[in-house]
């Protein structure tokens, strides 16, 4: 369940759909609306992660 | 009902479904009620599971249910979001006792499904404003 991945596909399933119901009233249309945010959403994860890979990772973040 | 809008001659302009004042309300309190209460049921249950299946994952997940804290003012701005959630927030707060955990390795994660599903839920109230006067179907 903590996977970052299936989390981040989650969340992209999830808005995704919402949004192509609040926006599109046509099956179709909402289907491409829906492919279109989700691949938009986890390609631009893994394109970000891929870009950041080369980066040293930080030290952890303090509690607050 | 039959009747157009007050704004009668526009292009395009749809008659009023309902009270947009109460659609609002009940959008804000419940998700999906605005929609429900205007008659589009099925988008309403389909609303009601995305901002649902959101909160949980986000409660699940001990994920930070903001609340203003003092020299923090964008925690006001994060307590507005949350708050858009409507009745579950004030279930989650003072009903279940819910305020996330900081160490839970699912916190960031948790906090913006919990976020997010405010948010969301602001933009319904604003959808079923819209399905209300005419402006949408």
């Amino acid at each position: 369940m903590l996977s970052h991945f299936f989390l981040m596909v989650v969340y992209a399933v999830i808005v995704s759909f919402f949004f192509a119901l609040l926006w599109r009233r046509d099956r179709r249309e909402r289907l491409v609306l829906f492919l279109q945010m989700f691949a938009g959403m986890v390609g631009g994860g893994l394109l970000l992660a891929w870009l950041m890979y080369p980066f040293p990772p930080g030290p952890p973040a303090p509690i607050p | 009902m039959a009747e157009p809008t007050s704004d009668a001659g526009a292009a395009g302009r749809r008659q009023a479904v309902g009270n947009p004042w109460l659609a609002a309300l009940a959008a804000w309190l419940v998700p999906g009620a605005g929609h429900f209460y205007l008659g589009r049921r099925g988008r309403a249950l389909a609303f009601l599971a995305l901002v649902g299946v959101s909160i949980a994952i986000g409660c699940h997940l001990q994920g930070n249910l903001y609340r203003p804290l003092p020299n923090q003012p964008l925690t006001l701005l994060a307590t507005l979001g949350c708050l858009g959630m409507g009745i579950p927030y004030f279930v989650l707060r003072y009903v279940a006792g819910y305020t996330g955990d900081v160490i839970s390795p699912g916190y960031e994660y948790g906090t913006a499904f919990i976020l997010t599903a405010g948010l969301m839920n602001l933009l319904l109230v604003l959808d079923a404003w819209d399905i209300a006067v005419g402006k949408k179907e």
